[in-house]
């Protein structure tokens, strides 16, 4: 892999231990995946926040890299944490608090923005062509596939590396010619809801493996139900991006996949693993919610209050909260709780009772039997808050 | 007995020598390894409740979350790590967690030809692996 003198020294410490850790990082990873170089970023997105996740396992390790001086040489923005200060940090004990603090006091001092969130494009959208090294894989496919930045599908400490070192191994999808679609999918019919776009992805992502598909008759989807569909692509396997059908599109041989309609009932059917009417808790916001989302929520709604005994939660960041406050009110006044910098799946839902999720993202539906222990129900927006709200 | 030479490709640099635990199975450090105590921790693993501390560790891949990668900094950091990795096939989660825990590293080694028991030697400058004294079987 070349370097530059500059990389080099980086590489043989003169810029200190911190720089040099993720110098080797970045190299490393270059070399096993045969890159040549390394290209700049315009951001760095990194996973892995929640202390749920993480664990104690890298909280020395952050402690060493910020101990030592780290900074962030590229915009760098951060995944959802564990909890929100306002209504879950009260809920959850003392020692979690605390743990979580420290793991982003650590990101703090490296210079990280504190966006906690897994949409960082609803802050700043990332230009058309631009490099990226997000993590986040729901984030990445939207980032590829709808915004068409260039991204490879980071892993927490790969991205942390890009975002101190501000570049990148030029290596996967940041190189044109693996970003050539190789399959070709045909609908029998268009997906009626948010539920069968990420039912649709959820399939693809099981019979892909990583190959890039070209999607036909999706063209004028919203980026809401794109941001489903590629969020349940991610989780299911390891394609980064499709494409939406256009005529100018030549594909060379490409495998034909069609989707039939059964394929969709039983990919939505698949991802429930409870058919329990009563969830303590209904989701919204996996990814973190839209603006339109937020403000689709609120006249869904329309006025009535959540059951007594049930839990609704609206997930979205802090900047997306505050740009859709005209919409808070309406929805706190039910009784729903919107909640910034955190999500159902990366906080301790088992400490808080909840045994059963009804939810309308296929991502949460996919994860949460594993990282939630919990059953759930997978259903469009109309029939969580349905289920959620008197009357 | 022979001294059996084999190379592969370097990951991390450093030198060992220590006795070999294979495995024929990946291993995912997030939830399969205990960093308290540097044990496998994976059920139906096939070294399920072996410590790989001062090992020789010798499995084909890493998988699962990229936090495994911290996983092997809070080993090391821990006195628990292995005291290099040899794999098939290098994967990033092992790779990134061998960088920041300073554990030598060299990977494309057919581990058929090593046993657990084995001392073998690693120079993971040059990426070669020596078995010098085979167990008894």
């Amino acid at each position: 892999m070349y370097l530059t003198n500059e990389e080099e020294r980086i590489y043989d410490g003169e810029y200190g231990w911190t720089n040099q850790i993720c110098m080797k990082i970045l190299v490393r990873l270059g070399e096993l995946f045969a890159a040549t170089k390394l290209i700049p970023i315009n951001s760095a997105h990194v996973s892995g926040i929640s202390y749920k996740t993480l664990g104690d396992a890298p909280i020395e390790f952050l402690e060493a890299l910020s101990a030592t001086g780290g900074k962030v040489s590229a915009r760098a923005t951060l995944n959802p944490q564990g909890l929100d200060t306002e209504y879950l940090g009260k809920k959850l004990d003392e020692k979690i608090r605390r743990k979580q603090l420290n793991i982003l006091k650590q990101f703090e001092k490296m210079g990280f923005a504190q966006s906690l969130t897994c949409t960082p494009y609803y802050i700043e959208e990332p230009s058309q062509g631009s490099h990226l090294a997000w993590a986040e894989s729901s984030a990445v496919v939207y980032a590829n596939s709808v915004l068409e930045a260039w991204t490879n599908r980071e892993g927490g400490p790969s991205a942390l590396a890009a975002a101190i070192i501000g570049k990148t191994p030029d290596y996967g999808i940041h190189k044109a010619v693996n970003r050539q679609p190789k399959a070709s999918v045909t609908l029998e019919a268009q997906p009626q809801n948010e539920i069968e776009f990420g039912a649709i992805g959820a399939f693809l992502g099981k019979v892909l493996e990583d190959k890039i598909p070209v999607i036909c008759g999706l063209k004028g989807s919203s980026k809401e139900d794109l941001k489903q569909l590629g969020a349940a692509l991610a989780s299911t396997g390891m394609a980064n991006m499709f494409y939406l059908h256009s005529a100018s599109m030549r594909l060379d041989k490409p495998e034909k996949i069609t989707i039939e309609n059964n394929d969709i009932k039983s990919s939505v059917e698949n991802l429930s693993t409870s058919a329990k009417s009563e969830p303590e808790l209904v989701f919204i916001g996996c990814p973190h919610c839209s603006m339109n989302e937020i403000k689709n929520v609120a006249c869904t709604i329309g006025g009535r209050k959540v059951k007594g005994g049930k839990e609704l939660w609206i997930c979205t960041s802090r900047f997306v909260k505050e740009k859709a406050r005209n919409y808070v009110g309406e929805i706190e006044q039910s009784g729903a709780h919107l909640i910034t910098d955190t999500c159902a799946v990366v906080t301790w839902t088992e400490k808080l009772g909840i045994r059963t999720i009804m939810t309308n993202s296929a991502k949460t539906a996919y994860y949460a039997p594993t990282l939630n222990k919990a059953e759930t129900v997978l259903a469009p927006l109309k029939e969580c808050l349905n289920t959620a709200l008197e009357g | 007995m022979e001294t059996l030479t084999l190379k592969g490709r370097r990951i991390v640099e450093g030198c060992c020598r220590a006795e070999a635990i294979v495995s024929t199975k990946p291993i995912s450090f997030l939830g399969g390894v205990d960093p308290a105590d540097g044990r496998i921790i994976e059920k139906n693993h096939d070294l399920c409740g072996e410590c790989i501390k001062g090992k020789v560790l010798c499995f084909p891949y890493g998988h699962g979350s990229t936090v495994g990668s911290y996983v092997l900094y809070s080993l090391s950091k821990n006195h628990l790590s292995p005291k290099a990795i040899i794999n098939q096939t290098a994967d990033p989660v092992v790779v990134v967690g061998a960088i920041i825990a300073n554990i030598p590293m060299i990977d494309q080694i057919d581990l058929r030809q090593i046993k657990t028991g084995d001392t073998i030697e690693v120079d993971a400058y040059d990426g070669v692996v020596k078995v010098l004294k085979r167990k008894e079987r």
